[in-house]
């Protein structure tokens, strides 16, 4: 079915946001299980087939509506050194997806394309209920109880 | 059958008390989940569902007794920002509770309403276990520090 070019094109800048945070989680999660930091490879790689799938979604929804997927694209990637900086890294692009997502669910809506704003809707409660929110606990997480006691419970 | 109104009275603001209680524990609960500390979140989280449980008692003898429980009020919560403060105004309220009971216990014994004594003595029991735990909880922060002690709580017993 030939798409609307203005959602094509959404769907096209969100790619580029989920292809930077399927490839940063799957960097992350190497880094965490090359540390030993096994609980935090088991979340964080769980993460990045959470990006494929949405990746996945996107990717599928543009080629029904005639668009060409433009997988050569990466926005917001940036790898972290230390832990807290990796989470805080992992945490921005989360936050830079979910404000981007409610950009096109409006363009979606105003265009009328109820399938595609159907689509994203899951992507942005993903988004935001579990990815951003188990970033800011982790965060909080190591404000309480310290770096070192945070790492320790991440073995 | 026919309550004493001093019995009925004194149940209603045992009731208020578990209500208010319901409440305090419940945003506490809810607080320890969003922060990650699952093990404070399971405990405060039954704390609340058991308090509904006694008002449940305490409303059915209300009514037995003739009276109407009263469901309108609610004395203050005491909230915490943190772990450590959220446990003291725990203690706060249970250490306000207690007292009260056992005036209420003294009073149902004066008035020979046994078994209404024995539903104020049961909930005395759990109250009482309970501000045990929060003084254990107080004495590890105290030992191991609160940074060590927190870490102990964000997986589930």
């Amino acid at each position: 079915m030939q798409g609307n070019q203005k959602i094509i094109d959404g769907l096209n800048t969100l790619l580029g946001y989920e292809l930077a945070a399927m490839d940063q989680y799957f960097v992350h999660s190497q880094m965490y299980l090359d540390w030993g930091l096994t609980k935090l490879y088991d979340r964080i790689s769980h993460e990045f087939d959470d990006e494929k799938g949405h990746a996945t979604k996107l990717i599928e929804r543009m080629l029904f509506l005639g668009g060409k997927p433009d997988m050569q694209k990466r926005v917001g990637y940036l790898l972290g050194e230390t832990v807290p900086d990796m989470l805080k890294s992992d945490l921005r692009v989360e936050y830079e997806v979910a404000e981007k997502l409610r950009e096109v669910i409006a363009v979606a809506e105003s265009e009328k394309d109820y399938v595609t704003r159907d689509i994203l809707m899951i992507l942005l409660d993903d988004t935001e209920m579990d990815h951003a929110h188990w970033l800011e606990q982790q965060l909080g997480l190591i404000d309480r109880l310290g770096l070192s006691n945070y790492m320790q419970s991440q073995l | 059958m026919q309550g004493k109104p001093e019995i009925i009275k004194a149940l209603n603001e045992m009731l208020t008390i578990e209500l208010t209680s319901i409440n305090q524990y419940f945003l506490h609960a809810r607080m320890f989940k969003n922060w990650g500390f699952e093990a404070l979140n399971e405990k405060a989280y039954k704390k609340s569902i058991k308090d509904m449980k006694q008002a449940d008692v305490i409303i059915e003898r209300i009514l037995f007794l003739q009276g109407l429980p009263n469901l309108q009020m609610l004395g203050k919560l005491f909230i915490g920002e943190e772990a450590e403060e959220m446990l003291a105004c725990d203690m706060k309220f249970q250490h306000a509770q207690i007292p009260q009971l056992k005036d209420a216990v003294a009073l149902c014994e004066e008035h020979r309403d046994y078994v209404s004594r024995d539903i104020l003595t049961e909930i005395l029991d759990y109250e009482e276990e309970h501000l045990d735990w929060i003084e254990t909880q107080q004495y590890q922060i105290e030992a191991m520090g609160i940074q060590n002690y927190l870490q102990t709580q964000i997986e589930e017993d």
